[in-house]
């Protein structure tokens, strides 16, 4: 189960991060993408993801990363993101919804450039019931 | 004039995508998704999945990957402005591959924008719930239309939107 007391709480904002032609390059071709310069649609979870790092290894949460599987991702994109980027991340633990013991996280993340804010990008993790007491960590 | 003819309800593109563990792999390094059953098929057994699983995020880029390509076929100029999936099922990937069969629709056009729903089907199981995209055209002229104006364009296997 994880602590519904985090609903509504955002992590501190990832310092600084540069989206380097080399990653974007790198993550085009392992989808077959012309590479365009522009940052690929689904990118930004390479960025996301590590920003809730945090969240995920903090103990009081109670997240045992061995049992989630990702169920529902969206990303908005207010204007086109290019290699060269300076964006960082800021993401908020938006919902806990319990059902039959297992939990659904809404995370949603403000990614934002020297502009402001560039994208939005919601990740819905489903965290399986604990079947016993497990010490796994992140998978 | 130059408005788009896009019928709601029309297949705009349909194409398969082999998926093999050594694209996987290159997915993981790209992504820093090392989850080990996306990569090892002993872990994805121990996690209770039938055989190395497909990222999600792999399979909602080869949905991307579809997209982008009808729009370069096309020659229409537009970007995603919303792009969202639901992972039904795992595309499970055995040691031989597998295929991921795309297919996008015209599911609302307004103005200039129009939103795209995408069906992906693995091993006959619909494997998203389906995706949306919604596409807005970057420029004030030429929206929606081929790059050939009239004719079938450079894709005949496609359906391509095409000028009034």
């Amino acid at each position: 189960m994880l602590s519904t007391s985090y609903v509504g709480r955002s992590l501190p904002t990832t310092p600084p991060v540069t989206v380097t032609a080399e990653s974007v390059t790198r993550f085009a071709e392992a989808l077959g993408l012309a590479d365009t310069g522009l940052v690929p649609p689904t990118y930004l979870i390479s960025l996301t993801l590590p920003a809730a790092d945090r969240l995920i290894d903090d103990p009081d949460f109670g997240l045992d990363w061995s049992r989630v599987l990702h169920r529902e991702q969206r990303f908005a994109y207010h204007r086109e993101l290019r290699a060269g980027a300076e964006v960082t991340c800021t993401v908020t633990v938006e919902s806990i919804k319990t059902v039959a013991g297992n939990d659904l996280l809404a995370l949603r993340t403000e990614v934002n450039d020297a502009e402001g804010l560039a994208a939005e990008v919601w990740t819905t993790l489903f965290v399986g019931a604990a079947e016993e007491q497990s010490a796994g960590g992140p998978a | 004039m130059m408005q788009p003819e896009l019928e709601v309800g029309a297949t705009v593109f349909s194409t398969s995508f082999p998926v093999e563990r050594a694209d996987l792999a290159r997915y993981a390094d790209a992504s820093g998704d090392h989850n080990p059953i996306h990569l090892d098929e002993a872990a994805a057994k121990a996690a209770g999945l039938p055989d190395v699983i497909a990222h999600g995020m792999y399979t909602m880029g080869l949905v991307s990957r579809a997209i982008l390509e009808w729009l370069a076929a096309a020659g229409v100029d537009a970007r995603i402005t919303e792009f969202s999936a639901r992972f039904a099922k795992p595309v499970v990937v055995p040691a031989t591959g597998t295929s991921v069969e795309v297919e996008g629709k015209v599911r609302k056009v307004e103005g200039a924008t129009v939103e795209i729903a995408v069906t992906a089907v693995s091993g006959g199981e619909r494997v998203l719930a389906p995706a949306r995209a919604t596409l807005a055209a970057t420029l004030s002229t030429g929206l929606w239309t081929t790059a050939a104006g009239e004719s079938t364009g450079p894709v005949n296997q496609h359906q391509v939107p095409h000028a009034v």
